[in-house]
């Protein structure tokens, strides 16, 4: 079985005026939107700009808009978008720099994430069916320490949410909900209370938590189920308790 | 900008060899510019299975290439530990015949320096609660999980921070020749639209599967075969340490658990051309069908993904590409009675990837008359997301 589809595709090169080119294209049935965007370039124009790594929604660097919603076109079906023969629209993500065609500067999310200092591996903390798992197990060749199983974190740094977010649309200085999200994981993480204080101050910040309009739509585009607007919601809970907490011990 | 009079070395590519190869030679104190024609790790280092061997894959049929993984697997172990998943993996013997290989496995884990250890059928149903009940016999190894463009993005992010320069989205077009030597390339910068040369004393080819395209610009030849894989990822992680079949490797006898993924693979077919590779249905069909035969539970995972990629493995007379080996070689054109300047480095794996850039810039260095020694092996990497700053 294979799919035709057409590819509507936005078009831009600095210093020169946007425009969109179609592309039509000839995909096997199980492809997603990215195998589809690669044919276009691969058939069509070699100059077409998109990135994309690992094709399985690890790397993040393929994060567009398709139709108008923020994806990952490498997991993201082309059946799922065969609305009649109408063309599928791919644009950049919003809220960054576009440095040509659907490729987005994101280095100020990755400085932003870095700034956090949050460590992309965790312990794991599920147990895969819902049965506790004993996984003090590991051989650590490396050492003779024994260490608990641990996997990446959920958010792939794709920066879908901040091209969702509203507030981030209005004004670039707010720290975004990705940087945000990851601070309330290391937090989480830590028992250093120095380095829960130095997290806390990073969020409690006018362009931190406070400056977030509780929109949800971070958490509602988000492809890895970060949920980033609950953890906004719960570093302002920390942080008033802070607060609370130093008013009482005056 | 590195040493202003240190000769300046070129390298073609930004995948894990590439990006590992920027970072050894300006290490070095080298000059060095990497161009890439896309995004980091866009070709097949991107699309991987993203298993960081133990070697214990190989350790029956080709000792070499075994030998060369654990003692990679270590080494990434030290330099870039936060940005790999250290779980362990299980060979485990679905039938007799599998059961009659557990004595040449763990004899070839032995003699490549594997650290393994045979555990209970028990214990690893406990550890791996979705294993297929009915297996006979569990080894553990130190195989481990990589995420690949964070894997590139580190050495380059490491590189960067000792003066290299890198430039994606620049393609090259064509190599500029000064007399019969190789001295620079020509390149189309996808950004500008612009075209310009770049001068070079050395040129690296690291584009892998691709490195017959660069070979003919140089008009020499590669012994590369690029050999394409099939990788099916599910929407859930149904293990914690990667799930091997005990056996010499076949289609389908492997879950890598990443993230909160796992990826069934792999597939095995000659291409002549490794861009877009298209996937023939039957080759999913396959996969999924012995992947469940090591985890039944993947039946009702649902396809989140799947891939194809061309490996870029080295050809070797009279032997079926899934059974060439694994190990690396660089080329230097030159002693080969080919155009000087250029020098390829060929097959290898993304675990090997540092090791593969040790030989090839030691190779680098002999030719020209640097006699500064290899640091990456002791040398931790920088955090993936300085390669923004």
């Amino acid at each position: 079985m294979a799919l035709n589809v057409t590819l509507k595709i936005f078009r831009y090169r600095p210093n020169q005026p946007a425009r969109c080119d179609t592309f039509d294209v000839t995909v096997p049935d199980a492809a997603n939107v990215l195998d589809a965007i690669e044919q276009a370039w691969d058939k069509h124009d070699r100059d077409l700009m998109f990135r994309h790594a690992c094709h399985h929604a690890s790397c993040g660097t393929c994060a567009v808009r398709i139709n108008g919603r923020e994806k990952l076109p490498c997991i993201a079906p082309v059946r799922d978008y065969l609305d009649g023969g109408k063309p599928i629209t791919i644009e950049p993500l919003r809220n960054f720099p576009i440095v040509g065609d659907l490729v987005v500067d994101v280095t100020g999310l990755f400085q932003r994430q870095e700034a956090t200092g949050f460590v992309i591996t965790r312990p794991t903390e599920d147990s895969l069916d819902g049965k506790r798992v004993d996984h003090t197990q590991c051989l650590a060749p490396a050492s003779a320490a024994i260490v608990p199983f641990n996997r990446f974190e959920n958010c792939v740094e794709c920066g879908i949410c901040l091209s969702a977010c509203p507030t981030m649309a209005a004004d670039d200085k707010f720290f975004g909900p990705a940087g945000l999200a990851a601070i309330q994981r290391e937090v989480d993480k830590t028992d250093d209370p120095n380095a829960r204080a130095r997290l806390l101050d990073l969020a409690d910040d006018e362009q931190g938590v406070w400056r977030c309009h509780s929109a949800w739509e971070c958490t509602e585009a988000c492809p890895q189920n970060v949920n980033p607007a609950e953890a906004i919601m719960d570093l302002r809970k920390q942080i008033t308790a802070r607060r609370f907490k130093k008013l009482f011990a005056r | 900008m590195g040493n202003s009079s240190a000769p300046h070395v070129l390298v073609i590519g930004a995948g894990s060899t590439g990006s590992a190869t920027a970072h050894d030679l300006a290490l070095r104190g080298l000059r060095v510019t990497v161009v890439e024609r896309g995004e980091i790790a866009s070709g097949t280092t991107g699309r991987n299975h993203c298993l960081l061997h133990s070697g214990g894959r190989y350790c029956v049929n080709d000792k070499e290439g075994a030998t060369e993984c654990i003692e990679e697997n270590l080494i990434l172990r030290r330099i870039m530990p936060h940005a790999l998943e250290m779980n362990d993996g299980l060979f485990v013997a679905l039938d007799e015949e599998d059961y009659a290989f557990k004595e040449k496995f763990l004899a070839g884990c032995e003699e490549c320096h594997i650290p393994a250890r045979e555990i209970s059928v028990a214990d690893a149903l406990k550890l791996e609660p979705f294993l297929n009940p009915n297996i006979k016999a569990a080894v553990q190894v130190p195989d481990g999980v990589f995420e690949p463009w964070r894997f590139c993005t580190s050495f380059l992010a490491t590189a960067k921070r000792n003066g290299a320069t890198i430039h994606n989205f620049t393609e090259v077009t064509d190599l500029v020749f000064q007399g019969s030597a190789v001295a620079g390339v020509k390149v189309f910068k996808h950004r500008t639209g612009k075209t310009e040369t770049i001068g070079a004393d050395l040129i690296v080819n690291a584009t892998g599967a691709w490195a017959g395209t660069v070979a003919a610009m140089a008009k020499v030849d590669v012994p590369v075969v690029p050999t394409a894989g099939v990788m099916v990822t599910l929407g859930k992680r149904f293990n914690n340490m990667v799930i091997n079949r005990m056996h010499k490797p076949h289609d389908g006898d492997i879950v890598v658990p990443v993230r909160n993924t796992s990826i069934i693979g792999t597939t095995s077919w000659r291409v002549t051309k490794p861009d877009a590779i298209e996937i023939p249905q039957d080759q999913i069909d396959k996969m999924m069908q012995a992947g469940e035969l090591l985890m039944p539970v993947l039946k009702e995972g649902r396809q989140r993904g799947v891939m194809a990629v061309a490996r870029p493995l080295i050809a070797s007379a009279n032997v079926d590409a899934r059974d060439f080996s694994r190990t690396f070689e660089a080329f230097n054109h030159r002693k080969q009675g080919g155009a000087a300047g250029v020098i390829t480095i060929l097959g290898g794996k993304t675990t090997t990837a540092r090791g593969m850039a040790e030989k090839v810039s030691d190779e680098v260095c002999a030719e020209l008359g640097v006699t500064a020694v290899c640091k990456t092996r002791e040398t931790p990497l920088a955090s993936y997301r300085m390669f923004y700053n």
